[in-house]
This record gives C-alpha cells, structure tokens and sequence, in this order.
C-alpha cells in the first residue's frame, strides 16, 4: 500500500449530503453500512448507505432511560470493546463508569476543569482522558499507577486509543495532532495546522487513521505521516467514525453535512505486478514487463487484499477471491461467514484469514484447511506483527500474557507439542515463521520488548527449546520468502542473517553469516514491507519506500543444500569468491553451512568446508574442520549423529543416541571427553563395563594438573579397580571394531533389504 | 334720462327681457367669477395629479436608490470578503501544495533507491558476465 486517497463518497454533485439544519455533533455505525447521526437540530438520522435512504429517528425512535449524569454538558460517552460498560465525561470534570442498564458504577476521577475527551485502553482496564493541556491514563483499579504527561501546548480536545495497535492519537487547540504510545512517550508530532484538531479516529485494523479539523480532512499512516489530505467545504469536522470494516470514513460537520469517504488507491506489489484499487470495487492488475492491464471487478466493497506467493487474496464484505497471477480471468470465489476480515496473511500452500470471529487457513484452492481456536481468543485484536504463518506452522502471540507465543499445526488446527505453548521470559512484541524447509526445522524469530532478536525452534519434541539470542536493537523483521534468511532493521541499520541456524551449532558463528548494510541511506527508523527475492521492501519515517538488494547468493546456496545439490553449492561458492566485492558474506555462510548438523551424510557438505577451509586461515575454523573429519571417520552412523549433536552443544541428545543404540562405551567416552567424571562413572557403574577406564582417564587428567583425588565415589571404585592401560586399550579397540562390524552388517542389510 | 323706477325697486330686465332682481353686471360678474373658480378647481386638480404622479416617480426612484445603494454595500462587503475568501482558498491550496510536495519527495527518494538497485544489479551482471 503506498497512496491512499480520502474521497466524498455517493456524491453526483461532488458535494456532501446537506441533512441537518444545524452542525453534526457526532456520527456512529452500527454495521457496516448503516450509520447514525445527530446534530442540534434536535435529529438524529440513519443513513443506509446501500438504499440511499434515511430515516428519522428522534420523532419515533423510543428513549430507552435517560439519565442525569452530569452537571452541565456530557462531552464525551465512549462504550468498552465488549460492550459491558459505558463512560462518561462532562463539563463538571468528572469521568463516570455506567453499566449497560445505566446504573452509575463508579466515578473514576474528578477535577477542576471540564473533560473533553475519553478513551478505552485496548483491554477494557484502563482509561484516557484529557486535563486542560494533560493526558492522564488511569487503570480502572484504584491501586494502580495513574500516568499522566503534557501532551500540547492548547487544550486537549480529542482522544483516541487503538485496541490493535495500542497507540494513542491526541489532538488539541495548538493546531497539532500527536501519536504516542500506551507509556506516553511521543512517537509522531505533527506540524502546525491552520485550525484547532476538533476529531481523531483510528481505523479500526491501527493501521491509518483520520484527523479532522476546519474545512480538512486528513489520512495518516500510524507512523504519522499523511497519505492524503482533502480540502471539503464542511466546516469543521466534529466528529469521525470509521465503519468496523475500516473501509468508510463518516464526518459530523459544522454546517449540517455529514461526509462520507472511502479509503482508496491502495497499492500492492508483488514480483512484477502492481495492483492498484481504483475505485471501491474495481483493481487495476498491471504487469510491469509488458505493461498488460487487467482490470478486476467486484460484487462488493473490498476490504482487504494481500499479493504474496502468486496469489492475490481480496476480501469483499461477503466473499473471498483467489486470484493465481498467471491468470486475471478466473479467480476462485467463496462466501464469507462474517464480512469483517482484518488480516489476511499468506503462505507458500495457503492463506490464513482473520475476521472478528476466528482464524482461518484456506488452501488456494478455496478449501478450509483448519481453523486454529484457542481459550481466550479475541481475533478482532490481533494483527500482522503477532500472527505468523508458515506452509505448517501458525504462531499467535497470546494477547492475555504477551510472553506466550501459541503454536499451530497448519493442517489441522491443532495446538504443537501437546498444546505446551512457547514461553519467553519477555512480552513478544513480533512474531514471524520462517517459510522453507522441512516442517520439523521450523523455525520461529521473536522480537522482546527490549528490542532483542531471539530465534527458536517451533517444532520441539518433549523439552523446552533453547531460545537463542541473534541481535539486538532489532526494531523489525522479515523472512525471506524463498529461502530461510532474516532481514531485520537493527539500530537504523539493515542486518541480514544469511543463516540464522547458525546460532544453534556455534554462537561464534552467527556475527560470520551477517550482512550489514549502512543505515546511512536510510533516514527515520525504516519499517520493512517485505523481503521477497533479494529484495527488501522498506518504509521509512517519513513514508517513502526504499528498497535495497541483497546478494543473490545465499539464497542460491540455501537452495543447493536443500536440495543436497553440493557441487552446484560448490561451483557457486568459487563464482561468489572469484568476484570481487560482496563475496565474503557469502563464504561465511557456507562455513555455517558446512555445519548444518541436520541431515547426517555430510560428504557434499564436507567437501565444500574442505574447499573452503584451506584458504581461510581462522583460528576459529581449524579445530572445526579437525573435528568434521574426525565425524567422518566415525566408524558407524549412530556415533557420527552423536558427534554431530555434540557439535551443536545437544549433548545429552548425543549420550541418548549412543545409549539407544546399544553403544555404552562410546556414551561413556563422551561423557569423559567432556570431563563429566561423575556421570562417566556412573555410567559405567550402572552398565558393569569400563569403569576402570574411566577411572583410568580420570588419574590421567589429575595426573596432568598435580592434583589429588578427592571425589568419595571415585576414591570408592579405585579401591577395587586395578588400572591397565594396555587392558583398557585393547577393550577400547575391541568396542570400536564390534561398533564397526555391527555398522558394516547395517549396511549390508539396508543395501540387500533396498535391492529387494 | 330719468330714472327707471323699476331700477330703483331693484327689478331689473335682462337681455331676454326677464325680470331679475340682480344688477345685470353683478350677475354677469357673478357668473364670471363661478366661470373662473370653475377653471381654477380644474386647474388645481390637475396640478394635483401631476404632483402625484412625480411624488410617485421620486418614491420609485428613491426606492431603486436604496436598492443600488443595498447592492452597492453588498458589493462592496464582497469584494472585501473575496480576498479574505482567496486567502483561505490560497491556504487550502497551498496546503494541497505542500501534501503533493510531500508526496513528490516521497516518490523522489523512491526513485533514487529504484534506481541505485538498478545500478546494482546491472553491475551484478556484468560481474557475471565476465566471470563466465
């Protein structure tokens, strides 16, 4: 999306509708077309805006209870997100909480000068409102901290608090509208207006939101910056309200009107086609390497749409279109349940849709796939920084503890590994699922409200997954769509991780597989769009798009090893060293490559480390490739797996491998090459076998350092354990030539049962 | 000549030879004079109405007067408002001018960024190029 225009909806004239004798005060929707309005003529209207009609409420409409609330005016009457209560705020300076049947719950403040405006928090439990030139947010606990800062330099005349987004827009006489968030810390400022700001309102998905003022309509992005401004003849805009859908803009006006307006123009970008929504109902597809147009037509408004991975997904207010890029002529049509879809996020398979009711993955082929529930679920919140979705793999950021993040099967909708959700020691602030690879290398990226980069494995069997920290400063991020790289903007500069895995074999490897790219060409903290291809999409503060590339290479190379293509990698890699700039990244990423304990025949991976390794002179690299061949030469499969686990720190998954594989000595020659005496001893208590070798080790490496033996157990077992080298040697031997046989019959077993 | 004693009884005979009891000159004086008022009323009357007509004409004309002159204030008024009215038309295009401005900066470093991509891919392939 890149321009959006404010228009005068249903408007032959071009002029708004003329309904009232005196200015509208305030403007509501109920549903998605149907809108009322009241003003001081004593009326209030509802505009049906598909019949074009109006009704007249006052005359007939019943009062249903009328209450005295305050003395003089109510400025402000706000309903919480569920609907349960209702606030009040008047001239008086006092705030009131009302119950649905209007009985007065509570009065929540009081203060000396009138209350202009109020706001719920996203959850219901806290409040905002205005003081003179003061913004205070009070939790509806009495107990709780009350927050409360300067926000303009003229009265504080409206506010307002997006539940998805959490941020707050204020506006006042100082002709400036402001964004903060919910700690009150200033996000956006806007410049000088002609006129005092007289309404705010946040599209309902926090994405855009509008300003009115005299005579001035304005869009905004939620960063601040302004797509559209529009110049009616209205007076000054007292009141706006978006239609749940987030589509329709209504303003109360000064001179009687009451305006409507439809976000339009909207862009999406995909690969080599651009897709514009002209008009409410109609997109305009252009594909840019023969500037062919196709035009798409639709029964109804769209609400929202999404280009990725070929597809392009519009949602209407009472069907979803699946459109294949190869073809503009036949999209795939199903109907809707509830017309308010929010979000819409794709896959590589299928796509997953959010409306105010629930998630669901539909293949592109139109078909349910599943439809993830989970206790507590309020959908209408969440939005693209808190949901993910892989080809298997949904994550959702549990909006009740942030610090949980719940995992989906993609396919079936249920919770993964036994409904235990993935727990950080943090609030989450940004989830994303990488999109390749098999399912059970899912990985999952995670921003913390510090601002660190963690990245985990999604997919866990039994015990808790390590949560590795990659960056820090990271303010977003983005998976590549085609292979397993993350873009991030760290610190107001573009990091790629060429292979964040990396993380889990070897720390040490992680700074070697990043790119850097300056953040001089950047101004304001960029926000990334999307990393497709080697392309990454920016927006920046004030936004404007910027794109920059990123090598070519590693994607390639991810591509060869996925597909175990290792002399392609290979010839690859002598290309990218050959060239002359840009290439080391993409040899630091082999290295990690080269490690990738995964798969177990290392033999096209070794060879590229072996190509590589000789010419690079690390320290860090050496010893690595010593114990890469000393894998190789492991005498059986088993034993290599473990020594590969070891590599990647896993080591009580390698001393289990061994152990299930019947291989006690080499369990126990782990255990002591790690000097884990104690558990080497009891290993070999427990198994009757070596325990004078290790007991043997053990004299060696206090022998080495001077030092005696004071260990009880150990100095229990040396009592009754004469220590042999040349026995224990000759044992060793015995176990590693048993280890080889048994490996040999393995194989000849699997080579005669594969011939069958 | 001797008196007439009819004459001195105060008869007296007219042309028609009737019998009046009015001197003949004071009668026809008399009637003269009724002659002469009669003329004079006409006269007034007339006058009268050319008065009427003209007091109508100037209230006519006193009223387009006012009504120029309504106009005229109403003109004046305008014209004076015109300028405030292009003073705001000019802020509100001004405002226009500045949201464009914006944009077109927008599209500008848009562009730039497009075009140093460009640069870098075209400088990939003929890294490439020449590898080959």
């Amino acid at each position: 999306m890149s321009v959006v225009n404010v228009r005068r909806q249903r408007s032959n004239d071009n002029c708004a509708q003329k309904s009232h004798k005196e200015l509208v005060s305030c403007v509501g929707w109920t549903t998605a077309d149907e809108l009322y309005s009241c003003s001081e003529d004593h009326q209030i209207l509802k505009w049906n805006l598909l019949t074009r009609k109006f009704h007249l409420v006052s005359k007939i409409g019943r009062i249903e209870k009328s209450v005295e609330a305050h003395k003089g005016a109510v400025l402000a009457g706000r309903w919480n997100y569920d609907g349960t209560a209702l606030i009040t705020a008047g001239e008086d300076g006092q705030i009131k909480i009302w119950s649905k049947s209007g009985m007065l719950r509570s009065t929540l403040a009081s203060q000396g000068s009138p209350v202009y405006s109020v706001a719920w928090g996203p959850d219901s439990d806290r409040i905002l409102y205005t003081s003179g030139r003061q913004l205070v947010i009070k939790p509806l606990q009495p107990s709780s901290k009350v927050i409360q800062w300067k926000a303009h330099d003229g009265l504080v005349l409206m506010v307002d608090w997006n539940s998805v987004s959490d941020l707050i827009l204020s506006g006042g006489e100082d002709c400036k509208y402001k964004v903060w968030d919910s700690f009150g810390r200033l996000l956006y400022s806007s410049s000088s207006h002609d006129y005092p700001i007289t309404s705010l309102s946040w599209a309902p998905d926090g994405e855009v939101f509008s300003v009115g003022s005299f005579n001035t309509l304005r869009l905004c992005d939620k960063t601040g910056w302004s797509y559209a401004l529009e110049k009616p003849n209205t007076g000054s805009v007292f009141s706006l309200a978006w239609s749940a859908d987030g589509t329709q803009l209504a303003g109360a006006c000064g001179n009687g009107h009451v305006i409507f307006a439809h976000v339009v123009e909207q862009h999406w970008e995909w690969k080599n086609f651009v897709i514009t929504l002209t008009k409410r109902r109609t997109m305009q597809v252009r594909n840019v390497m023969n500037d062919a147009v196709d035009v798409l037509e639709f029964r109804d408004r769209v609400i929202k749409a999404s280009l990725a991975y070929g597809h392009l997904v519009v949602a209407t207010s009472l069907q979803c279109y699946v459109y294949n890029s190869r073809n503009w002529n036949t999209p795939l049509i199903f109907d809707l349940k509830e017309g308010t879809v929010s979000l819409i996020l794709q896959a590589e398979k299928h796509f997953l849709l959010v409306d105010g009711a629930g998630l669901y993955a539909f293949s592109y082929e139109g078909r349910l796939i599943s439809s993830p529930k989970f206790p507590g679920m309020r959908a209408d919140i969440l939005n693209a920084q808190g949901v993910s979705l892989s080809n298997d793999t949904i994550a959702i950021r549990d909006k009740s503890d942030e610090k949980v993040i719940l995992l989906f099967d993609a396919l079936t909708g249920k919770a993964l590994s036994d409904g235990k959700p993935l727990t950080h020691k943090l609030e989450v602030m940004e989830v994303a699922l990488d999109q390749c690879g098999p399912s059970t290398e899912r990985k999952i990226a995670l921003i913390d409200k510090n601002r660190d980069l963690y990245l985990t494995s999604a997919r866990h069997l039994g015990r808790e997954p390590k949560i590795c920290k990659i960056g820090s400063m990271v303010h977003c991020m983005a998976w590549n769509d085609g292979a397993n790289i993350l873009c991030g903007v760290q610190d107001n500069q573009l990091t790629v991780w060429y292979y964040p895995s990396a993380v889990f074999t070897d720390k040490d490897l992680l700074p070697k597989t990043l790119y850097i790219k300056d953040g001089s060409e950047f101004s304001r903290t960029p926000h990334i769009l999307s990393y497709v291809g080697t392309k990454v999409a920016l927006r920046q503060g004030d936004g404007s798009l910027v794109y920059s590339s990123i090598p070519p290479y590693p994607a390639l190379l991810h591509e060869y090893s996925t597909s175990a293509r290792w002399e392609d990698a290979l010839r690859l890699c002598r290309f990218a060293k050959g060239g002359t700039r840009g290439t080391e990244g993409e040899a630091l990423v082999l290295r990690a490559f080269s490690f990738d304990p995964s798969p177990p025949s290392t033999s096209g991976k070794s060879l590229v480390a072996a190509w590589l390794f000789p010419e690079s002179q690390s320290s860090l690299s050496l010893p690595r490739v010593q114990y890469i061949n000393f894998i190789k030469e492991q005498p059986s499969k088993e034993s290599s797996l473990a020594h590969m686990l070891m590599f990647s720190g896993q080591v009580q998954e390698a001393e289990a491998t061994l152990l299930q594989a019947g291989l006690i000595y080499q369990a126990i020659q782990v255990n002591i090459d790690l000097f884990n005496w104690e558990r080497a001893l009891e290993m070999a208590v427990k198994h009757k076998t070596h325990v004078d070798t290790v007991l043997a080790y053990r004299q060696k490496f206090l022998q080495k350092f001077g030092r005696k033996e004071t260990n009880k157990r150990f100095l229990q077992y040396a009592e009754g354990v004469e220590v042999d080298w040349e026995k224990i040697q000759a044992k060793i031997e015995m176990e590693l030539s048993k280890e080889r046989e048994r490996a040999a019959n393995a194989s000849v077993r699997s080579s005669v049962a594969s011939r069958r | 000549m001797a008196k007439d004693p009819l004459a001195e009884a105060g008869f007296y005979f007219d042309e028609l030879n009737k019998l009046r009891v009015l001197e003949p000159d004071v009668s026809q004086k008399t009637s003269e004079l009724k002659e002469e008022c009669k003329e004079f009323v006409d006269k007034i009357g007339q006058f009268q109405k050319i008065v009427g007509g003209l007091i109508e004409l100037v209230d006519e004309l006193a009223k387009e007067a006012e009504t120029e002159k309504m106009k005229a204030i109403g003109a004046r008024n305008l014209l004076k408002s015109v300028a405030k009215q292009r003073e705001a038309q000019q802020q509100q295009l001004q405002a226009l001018i500045a949201e464009k401005k914006m944009q077109l900066e927008r599209y500008r470093i848009e562009y730039e960024a497009l075009s140093k991509v460009e640069s870098e891919q075209n400088e990939f392939i003929d890294q490439f190029i020449l590898q080959k």
